[in-house]
């Protein structure tokens, strides 16, 4: 399953701090308009490589939809990063 | 030499049985009972789903932590990555590989032996700790 949400929490002690919900989503909206655009591009630059574009296709289409789960936490000096991908 | 032992020696001994029904009983107080149930069946061994990165370090300025979970699917997903590397780009990987001491043909790698790696890395569990720094570092599976 393709991600949907990315959940992206930054905060310090001197700021309020950044809470975002990206709903990642809508991103099908304009990547179905402009599929036709991207897969000529995404041949030409496999071509260009010498690259099995239906391998490199596979290949990137796995990653994005293993991307579920991913969590990363990072906190120093009471500066905090969440990014989370759901 | 144990009791049941010393009485076979002593029906052979007394000629209440021979050689060979000694030598029998000898061997089957040697070998091991079997169960009754059989051997036990081996648990299924539950296949991780994320790999784990916690880092827990004093700093000057207070404690620093970093806490990842990637999932297991996405470096499969990435070793994949690596078939796509054209086959002319291997030569001059191997040779910056082997020149920082990585002695490594990305050639002869096959997507079968990825596959083994991420597999074999579920039984992977590193564990730093790092008392100078005060700092621990923890990678594994779950």
């Amino acid at each position: 399953m393709t991600p949907n949400i990315a959940i992206v929490h930054v905060s310090n002690p001197h700021w309020r701090g950044l809470h975002l919900w990206l709903p990642l989503f809508l991103l099908w909206i304009p990547l179905v308009l402009l599929s036709p655009l991207i897969l000529l591009v995404v041949f030409c630059v496999c071509l260009a490589g010498r690259v099995n574009p239906w391998r490199a296709i596979a290949a990137f289409w796995g990653i994005s939809c293993s991307l579920p789960g991913t969590d990363v936490h990072v906190s120093a000096h009471g500066n905090q990063v969440l990014v989370r991908i759901l | 030499m144990n009791e049941n032992r010393r009485q076979i020696l002593d029906l052979l001994a007394a000629g209440k049985i021979n050689a060979d029904e000694a030598e029998r009983l000898l061997v089957a107080l040697e070998d091991p009972a079997p169960e009754a149930n059989g051997p036990a069946e081996p648990q299924p061994k539950t296949k991780a789903k994320y790999l784990r990165v916690l880092v827990e370090a004093n700093q000057k300025g207070g404690p620093a932590t970093v806490n990842v979970r990637v999932p297991m699917q996405l470096l499969r997903a990435g070793v994949r990555l690596a078939s796509l590397i054209p086959a002319q780009a291997h030569e001059h990987l191997d040779e910056a590989l082997s020149s920082h001491g990585v002695p490594l043909t990305l050639s002869q790698i096959k997507p079968e032996n990825l596959e083994e790696l991420i597999d074999h890395l579920e039984d992977l569990t590193v564990d730093v700790d790092a008392k100078e720094n005060q700092a621990k570092v923890r990678v594994f599976c779950e």
